[in-house]
């Protein structure tokens, strides 16, 4: 009696997460009609509808950064194509796009470091599971150098370079995730954009912000967000011209 | 006892002294009784004698505005008697020219009540000295107020610029070298309409300006405005420590240094630089600020060629490319470096003048500067181009800027490169290709697909594949999923453990029955070798021992001496027939003297048969 109760359940389960997705299609399917039609509003909402009910894609935020590229908003098309690529680092439609509307925009770019550089081949979800491989291989080895009364020279070394490549792993998380195309990355979209010295109109302005220009933030006061700038500079511009490119 | 009586002495000197010292006293000084406006003057206020003293709180003048700024205790002994007075500080600022009267201020000590004189302070109304040190420098100039120890200057060499032209600006701050400084807050130019870069120090050297030494430190930065329009750029303005003389009380009392050969009213030729004793000098802080400069910004002319990005400067372009000779959809890498001076910034790669029969992909750019501030240098793309048909030459780059010099927007193109394209014709789509998992576009979704030969900026086609499973900006080590996988290596590892040491364990266990085993068999043996014990004790410790030994010779079958029977033990030994047949003997008469009773009583041995006893025990191994 219970095991049937559980089958239903089960299936009603699976039922509704299919339709879900079937509507999910059928409203990427209409945005992407809308946007071939050259109604580029319509297809932006389409998408942000989807990205709305958390049906997140690197193809979709791809489609919506085209969709605003074509609407004439570069700022938004970047952060697009910058959401798509944080979903996937590889992705040659959006890494293109991106270009070109940055090009189009003159927006600025924030400089890597060099080891940020490096470290950017790959992303922080290889190098967690590359961290946490490193660290059980380390462990189990650890524990058989506990618990063996020989200590094999080989199983020393192993230790020793797990650990070196868990201590790696980590600092490359800690490295990516702060560095330019880490977690604080926004993009400007609005226009006219100015990086002041101080949370106001009238103070000195730092530096021009053409719209997807990349800024990181380091802290947010009132209306204001204080980011480091593409000229290593700091200032602060209005919050709601600049948004985080991860959600 | 000599020193208690010196003590003594001293304790009633100091005693007397205080008690024969003067009644309270008040006196009140200014610093300087004529100044301009703007300067500052000390208004010190003197207490004389024993006791505490409660200074005026506040003194309001019209048209002054009077600031406590401390006090300080003096005591002195004079044959023998001695005083103490305590000296307030305050700093008066004038608002505005005239005759003030600062009127009599009521001053509590002790038990009395004191007035101070009424002191006069005339206030003119334009400097009637000029207010920087660098009168040669002009407008640009200005020194800190009264002290003449430091200075800023800014420099901008010209009086027009363009709209996003980068100008460069250098920052001179002068500092007398005895007031030892330090900055507190760098200099930093002040002002709207224009962006300036990170400040670089350049460098730092002495100078003697109006006769006077000074640490000159240079700053190079670069502005560019961000409009059109006439522009203050500047002041500088930065913020520093330095050591200046304390206020004095009489002023121009002081003797002429005899540094200051000139009578520049120089501060450093107090006495207190000429003797160290003669009174303490105080770090204060100050601003030091420049004057700013005019800059008129000029709009760019219109009409600016399609490839021009916004570059402002004189540039050179040369390009270059590898490799020559290719087959129809291989990659040709076009170096071009982009040399010159101007706002880099806004150099973008040199365009493709004609991109018919080529696919241009995203150019990468690396930059290196010959300057401090990044106005000159090499800015490098490379930009990768890929034949969709033979071809003998590559296109043209262009590249344009607009010269501020020749006021006119030049664009210089690369030299034709010969380059040989063999094979036929590829698919349009290079891109396209790239991504595996990127459908072609269908014919119910008809996006525009890339045609390298239609619009050569324009944005690759729409995706209409939507992945199944939803995805994730947290990164993986966020999410429960990935801790939640981390118990699976955590119970292997726990279970490794526990493991190893349950065997540890059960190893422990076994090796200390064998060493009981091992001494049990010594013990009897022992036993054996004496004529002491009856029969029934001797047959049942020698059968003891041969299950002892077995047990001991099944090694990992772990046997239990006590289950052990004459059979088990001679396979165990592999024993012979004549062996067997002893071994079976022993244990039936160990048997018969343990259970049957037969042999209860005194008895003995044959020593015969205990030989032969210990022989067969021995020799099982």
């Amino acid at each position: 009696m219970k095991i049937r109760g559980y089958f239903i359940a089960a299936s009603l389960c699976a039922l509704s997460i299919s339709s879900l997705s079937a509507q999910a299609d059928a409203d990427f399917a209409k945005a992407n009609r809308d946007f071939a039609q050259g109604h580029f509003k319509e297809a932006i909402s389409g998408y942000e509808a989807l990205i709305r009910d958390g049906q997140w894609s690197a193809n979709v935020f791809y489609d919506l950064g085209n969709a605003y590229f074509r609407a004439g908003d570069f700022g938004r098309a970047i952060l697009n194509y910058e959401r798509a690529l944080a979903l996937a680092q590889h992705h040659p439609e959006a890494t293109a796009n991106l270009q070109i509307a940055r090009d189009e925009a003159h927006a600025l770019e924030l400089q890597a470091s060099w080891p940020e550089r490096y470290l950017q081949s790959a992303t922080v979800n290889q190098y967690s599971v590359t961290a946490a491989v490193a660290f059980w291989v380390a462990a189990f080895c650890l524990a058989a150098l506990i618990f063996t009364p020989r200590r094999s020279a080989a199983m020393i070394s192993l230790l020793l370079v797990m650990l070196l490549v868990f201590a790696g792993a980590i600092f490359a998380i800690w490295q990516v995730e702060r560095g330019s195309k880490g977690n604080a990355l926004a993009i400007v979209t609005g226009k006219d954009v100015q990086a002041r010295l101080a949370t106001a109109d009238t103070a000195n302005a730092v530096l021009a912000l053409p719209p997807g220009s990349e800024v990181k933030i380091l802290s947010t006061r009132g209306d204001w967000t204080y980011v480091a700038l593409p000229n290593n500079l700091r200032g602060w511009i209005p919050a709601k011209n600049a948004e985080r490119v991860r959600l | 006892m000599g020193r208690a009586f010196l003590i003594g002495i001293t304790a009633g000197i100091l005693a007397a002294g205080f008690a024969f010292a003067d009644s309270p006293s008040v006196t009140a000084v200014l610093s300087n009784s004529e100044i301009v406006v703007g300067e500052t003057v000390e208004l010190q206020i003197k207490v004389t004698g024993p006791g505490d003293a409660r200074p005026p709180e506040e003194i309001s003048v019209d048209g002054m505005e009077i600031h406590a700024t401390g006090q300080s205790r003096q005591f002195e002994i004079h044959n023998f008697a001695t005083s103490s007075s305590v000296t307030y500080n305050y700093t008066i600022l004038p608002l505005r020219a005239g005759r003030f009267t600062i009127p009599p201020q009521t001053v509590r000590a002790g038990a009395n009540l004191l007035k101070t004189p009424e002191l006069t302070l005339n206030v003119a109304d334009s400097p009637s000295r000029p207010s920087g040190v660098r009168p040669s420098r002009g407008t640009q100039t200005q020194s800190v107020r009264a002290s003449d120890l430091v200075f800023a200057e800014l420099i901008v060499p010209q009086k027009t610029a363009y709209v996003g032209e980068i100008v460069p600006v250098q920052i001179r701050m002068g500092f007398d070298p005895r007031v030892r400084p330090r900055l507190i807050e760098p200099p930093e130019i002040t002002g709207q309409g224009f962006t300036a870069q990170k400040l670089q120090e350049s460098g730092q050297n002495s100078e003697t300006i109006n006769g006077r030494p000074y640490d000159v430190v240079t700053y190079k930065t670069a502005i560019a405005a961000a409009r059109a329009g006439k522009f203050e750029v500047g002041p500088v303005k930065a913020k520093a420590q330095v050591l200046v003389p304390r206020p004095r009380s009489a002023p121009r009392s002081r003797s002429r240094s005899p540094f200051d050969l000139f009578d520049l009213d120089d501060p450093f030729s107090d006495p207190f630089f000429s003797n160290p004793f003669a009174q303490i000098g105080e770090r204060r802080e100050i601003e030091i600020k420049s004057e700013p400069v005019a800059l008129e910004v000029k709009p760019l002319p219109p009409k600016a060629p399609p490839s021009f990005s916004g570059a402002i400067g004189n540039f050179t372009m040369t390009t270059d490319a590898k490799p020559k000779s290719v087959q129809v959809g291989d990659p040709i890498t076009v170096t071009t470096a982009i040399s010159g001076r101007g706002n880099f910034d806004r150099v973008n790669a040199p365009v493709v003048e004609d991109e018919r029969g080529w696919h241009k992909y995203p150019p990468s750019s690396k930059f290196k500067q010959d300057d401090e501030v990044g106005i000159s240098g090499t800015k490098t793309f490379e930009t990768v181009l890929s034949p969709n048909e033979k071809k003998q030459s590559l296109p043209l780059l262009a590249f344009s800027y607009f010269d501020p010099v020749k006021e006119q927007y030049v664009t210089v193109r690369s030299e034709p490169i010969a380059i040989s394209v063999q094979g036929g014709a590829v698919a349009a789509n290079v891109a396209a290709t790239q991504r595996g998992s990127s459908p072609p576009t269908t014919a119910t979704h008809p996006v525009p697909a890339i045609q390298s030969t239609a619009k050569p900026q324009d944005i690759l086609y729409q995706l209409t594949e939507r992945p199944r499973f939803t995805e994730s900006f947290a990164p993986i080590y966020t999410r429960r999923v990935f801790w939640g996988a981390q118990l699976i290596p955590l119970l292997a590892l726990i279970g490794f453990a526990v493991w190893k040491i349950r065997r540890a364990k059960i190893n422990n266990r076994e090796a200390q029955r064998l060493a009981a085993l091992h001494h049990e068999a010594a013990e009897l043996m022992h036993k054996l070798r004496r004529n002491d014990a009856s029969p029934r004790e001797y047959y049942a410790e020698a059968s003891r021992v041969v299950r002892v030994k077995t047990a001991l010779a099944s090694g990992s079958r772990g046997i239990d001496p006590n289950v052990v029977d004459a059979e088990t033990a001679a396979d165990t030994f592999k024993l012979n027939s004549d062996e067997r047949d002893q071994l079976r003997r022993l244990f039936e008469q160990s048997d018969e003297w343990q259970y049957s009773g037969a042999h209860n009583g005194p008895g003995r041995i044959s020593s015969e048969s205990r030989r032969e006893v210990l022989e067969l025990i021995e020799n099982l191994k």
